[in-house]
């Protein structure tokens, strides 16, 4: 009815926005007839001319007591019996509810299945589908709050604690941790990806990437890594030059920070650099040009790629294949162009997504939201208007203009991997973007 | 006392002037000068909480880090703000300051009950406010609530906070038995109870609180302690303790102190209200029952905090259910505040500015508790903005402004000097505009979903929490501005308060403005209810 508290995601937030709507208006007609009443005295009754006038001496009225004792409690108890209706949904999970574990831990969000694939950061369910998550924490309270679905349950050491909904979309939700955690709360986030169903089926099945990555020995899943989570983009592993500092001899390596001051690359140094790149910059590279892993690998994946770090110390070539291609072409058929540049640009293998975000936020790189027919400046001082030809010299050559207050960090690695139809189709999907 | 009024030569005694020098202060168990070191040190808490606030504020202006390079430090500014302000300014807040000065004088008696203990107090309030300041060499980050097992295990110095909110506490019980042995025992002749001021109620329900249920908050800091020093494992899971019994044992003592912080305000409000609108307070009986009706349903709503933190279900559903008590004796004094102004002679001074300001703060309070209370959305609303602004209507809107009020509307008899109402007035209207403007886009935030304690946050929330960052910088130059003006005419002031400036039935007005060392100099004899205005034909305007 009011829609305050946004879209909703479950088949019971209804029933809290109804619960919600029915108390603000309540609250709005109680608050203005107070305030209202007592203006009207304050006006009416007022002391003309700074001289006081005669008074009733009016003690009370039993009458006016006892309707503003009763009326309120009669509001009260429907109040409360809508809160209490809505309470009982959110806590009333089907018998058939698809079990998910989660594990609240300083500060990342693990999710393990039935079948034993494990996620870190992205919670995926199916729509339509009753999903519960059974949760615990490893060290200290932690809440885990999904809005869109209305539904939040602190997470507790030692204890189990539950939540459930059944998704009535299929979409991309934020996840907030609400129990203030320590420094890294306000990182502690995760996406939930609601598929649909036979899409969920799919990719609950293919746990190639895990089942592979988990047999590895710690050096070679930090190598698995290196490609499938990008690192490859900005970190060389022969010491030529790219937005990051190169692998090769990194661990154990002493040099200056931005600020100034020594560092010494240091399992310490690199796990922290991984999970919040921007506290220690070395010298001579963006200043936020690394976007934060935090939440997104697992403790055993942080190890690995440390692992694989060390091995990387000179005495022997390493090499890398490169990521495969991710999406076959046949599967964008029948897409406008617009939706197959959104496919594009959510592809992990392109990694859009990592840098520019679409709700407008500032992240590595400008948001799509609103981009464009934008007048941007660059760093030259100079304007220009986002248009069908910035934005395909910004792909293929992302160092020509670049936009004052972001730094010169996107890799210029899509010319030959993006024709000219994706970079088009991209841009149809930027238009949708306003 | 007689000896004193003789030597009065040029100036007329009073308790401010008849002892001279800082010895004299520090040594005074007379309950208005406690008043005043009571006072001076909480606004100094004051301003350092507020500070921290408006740092946190900057730093929130907009998304990304701003002025504060690293998340802990921003979690020590936002612990420290809470700690300042509920510990060391807004729970001894008005008890401490007017309920000391007023108290005796209210009741017609010379002092309190136990006025070395009163003193005492004040040594205790010190050394725990000195204790607290080591602590801030090593400054926690746990936020004002403490929950273990974060602050069991923060290297922080939690140790030693915990133990000067400990400490605090005692100061707190023993001015709180103070009161209700005075309110009991030393009340004037003819002073009965149905004749006692609503402040005074008020701070009878209050002392009953503070007695009562400061000893389980300051045994919960210790087992904090024990479980830091000694892993004695009581909150610890993986010793078999649990951390929600941190929860419970905390929220037993901190949701009856938010009604420590505002039943005094309730009871400035209703001797302000009468006096501007030259009335009899409406219901005056119903007042007095609904103060301790909250004081008492107050003790068994604690668990409300914790909806969602892993207690049953059936006890989330009691909780829910008792906490709407609550909201009944509120909207009685509502009620009764505004149906006092009908048919009056109202004059707009600023402590009647502030009152009515109060009234509509308060009922934006009450009515986002209601939201509060209601299971199903308090789950939505939990560890959001919403509550973060609820809380700031209730004690900010509520406590804060009680007190500013109560300073204004007292300080004729405090000081003996009048303050400037122009510029008291316009103190008060940045004060209200900026505090609206901070926390009116926090409960749009919190229907956003923006949860509380976020060094940062995705930039889809930025516009309110800029909106709200300006509103805090006009309502802290709001608040410095009305307290120089108050402190600046203090000091310096010119013009004399007259022993009666607002023509008020009740007692304290009817000595001199200030008061001599003991107060009267004969003990008065009171005949009549304290809110007699009006006459029994008067027609009203």
């Amino acid at each position: 009815m009011l829609g305050l508290l946004g879209q909703q995601g479950s088949d019971f937030a209804h029933k809290v926005d109804y619960a919600h709507d029915v108390v603000t208006i309540l609250s709005v007609i109680c608050t203005v007839a107070i305030v209202g009443v007592m203006l009207y005295f304050a006006v009416i009754y007022r002391q003309r001319d700074g001289q006081d006038h005669e008074t009733p001496r009016i003690e009370g009225n039993n009458t006016l007591e006892i309707i503003w004792t009763v009326f309120p409690t009669l509001v009260c108890i429907w109040v409360a019996w809508l809160g209490y209706d809505s309470f009982v949904a959110l806590r009333t999970p089907p018998a058939n509810a698809m079990e998910i574990n989660v594990t609240g831990r300083k500060w990342a969000w693990d999710f393990t299945y039935k079948n034993g694939k494990k996620t870190t950061g992205e919670l995926v369910v199916p729509v339509d589908e009753p999903v519960k998550l059974v949760m615990t924490a490893k060290d200290v309270l932690h809440s885990f709050f999904v809005p869109v679905m209305r539904t939040k349950a602190d997470v507790i050491p030692g204890r189990y604690t539950y939540e459930w909904f059944r998704p009535i979309q299929t979409g991309d939700f934020q996840v907030f941790c609400t129990e203030y955690c320590g420094n890294e709360h306000s990182r502690m986030l995760a996406r939930l990806k609601v598929l649909p169903k036979a899409e969920f089926e799919r990719w609950l099945a293919d746990d190639s990437e895990a089942r592979k990555l988990a047999s590895l020995k710690p050096s070679d899943r930090g190598k698995e890594l290196y490609v499938s989570k990008q690192c490859v983009t900005c970190h060389s592993l022969d010491g030529s030059p790219r937005v990051g500092p190169s692998w090769l001899k990194l661990f154990g390596k002493e040099g200056k920070l931005a600020d100034g001051s020594a560092y010494k690359a240091d399992e310490n140094y690199i796990r922290e650099s991984i999970l919040q790149p921007q506290y220690k910059v070395v010298q001579g590279y963006p200043a936020m040009g690394m976007p934060s892993y935090q939440g997104q690998l697992s403790d055993d994946d942080i190890t690995g790629i440390i692992e694989f770090i060390k091995t990387i110390d000179g005495s022997q070539k390493v090499e890398v294949a490169p990521a495969l291609p991710k999406k076959s072409a046949a599967s964008t058929a029948g897409m406008t162009p617009a939706e197959r540049g959104k496919a594009l640009v959510n592809d992990s293998g392109n990694l859009c997504a990592t840098c520019h975000s679409i709700d407008g936020s500032a992240m590595v790189g400008p948001s799509f939201k609103g981009l464009y027919g934008r007048k941007e400046k660059l760093t030259d001082g100079s304007e220009v208007t986002v248009d069908d030809a910035y934005i395909k010299e910004s792909i293929y050559k992302p160092m020509a203009k670049i936009v004052q207050g972001y730094g010169p960090v996107m890799p210029a690695m899509y010319e030959g991997k993006l024709s000219e139809q994706d970079v088009a189709d991209i841009t149809e999907y930027l238009k949708t973007l306003k | 006392m007689s000896a004193h009024a003789s030597a009065a030569v040029t100036e007329e005694l009073n308790y401010l002037n008849w002892q001279k020098g800082i010895w004299s202060w520090l040594t005074s168990t007379d309950h208005k000068r406690i008043c005043f070191l009571y006072l001076y040190a909480i606004l100094f808490f004051f301003l350092a909480g507020g500070v921290a606030a408006l740092l946190v504020r900057t730093e929130l202006a907009f998304a990304g880090p701003q002025i504060i390079t690293d998340p802990h430090t921003y979690n020590v500014l936002f612990t420290m703000h809470g700690v300042f302000m509920i510990f060391l300014f807004v729970v001894p807040g008005i008890p401490a300051t007017l309920g000391n000065f007023l108290i005796p004088l209210m009741i017609g008696a010379k002092d309190v009950a136990f006025p070395r203990l009163n003193l005492f107090s004040w040594y205790v309030y010190m050394i725990g406010a000195a204790i607290g300041a080591v602590a801030m060499f090593n400054p926690i980050d746990t936020g004002w609530t403490f929950y273990a097992p974060y602050s069991t295990t923060t290297g922080t110095s939690v140790s030693l906070m915990v133990f000067a909110a400990f400490v605090l506490g005692f100061s707190s019980i023993l001015t709180g038995l103070n009161f209700i042995v005075t309110i009991h025992q030393l009340r004037a002749p003819g002073m009965t109870w149905m004749r006692l001021p609503v402040f005074v109620w008020a701070s009878y329900a209050t002392a009953v609180i503070q007695t009562v249920a400061t000893p389980v908050v300051g045994m919960t800091l210790l087992l904090i302690i024990a479980e830091r020093w000694f892993g004695a494992g009581i909150f610890d899971p993986s010793k078999g303790g649990d951390p929600v019994l941190m929860e419970h044992l905390f929220w037993f003592y901190s949701h009856p102190v938010v009604y420590i912080m505002v039943l005094p305000a309730f009871g400035v409000v209703g001797e302000i209200i009468p006096v501007f609108s030259r009335k009899p307070l409406f219901g005056y009986k119903m007042v007095v029952v609904s103060s301790m009706a909250i004081a008492a349903v107050g003790f068994i709503v604690w668990a409300h905090h914790m909806f969602v933190a892993g207690i049953s279900d059936f006890s989330a559903k009691f909780f829910s259910i008792v906490t709407f008590l609550v909201a009944i004796p509120t909207a009685i004094k509502v009620f009764n505040w505004v149906s006092t102004m009908y048919k009056g002679s109202i004059s707009f001074k600023t402590p009647m500015l502030y009152a009515m300001a109060f009234v509509f703060l308060f009922m934006v309070a009450g009515t986002t508790g209601i939201y509060l209370a209601m299971l199903g959305v308090d789950v939505y609303y939990h560890d959001t903005y919403f509550v973060v602004a609820h809380f700031h209507y209730t004690i900010q809107g509520g406590a804060v402004i009680g007190l500013i009020a109560a300073l204004h509307y007292w300080f004729p008899k405090m000081t003996g000097k009048m303050y400037n109402e122009t510029v008291s007035k316009f103190a008060f209207a940045a004060l209200f505009i900026g505090f609206n403007l901070t926390f009116i886009p926090q409960f749009m935030l919190g229907m956003n979903g923006m949860p509380r304690r976020y060094y940062d946050y995705p930039a889809e929330y930025q516009t309110l929490h800029t909106i709200s960052t300006l509103g805090a910088y006009l309502n802290g130059f709001g608040y410095s501005f009305a307290l120089v003006n108050l402190l600046w005419t203090a000091l310096f002031g010119k013009v004399k308060a007259p022993r009666n400036p607002y023509n008020s039935h009740s007692l304290e007005w009817q000595t001199q403005s200030p008061p001599i060392h003991e107060n009267f100099a004969e003990i008065p004899v009171v005949t009549e209810e304290p809110y007699n205005y009006g006459t029994p034909t008067g027609r009203g305007h």
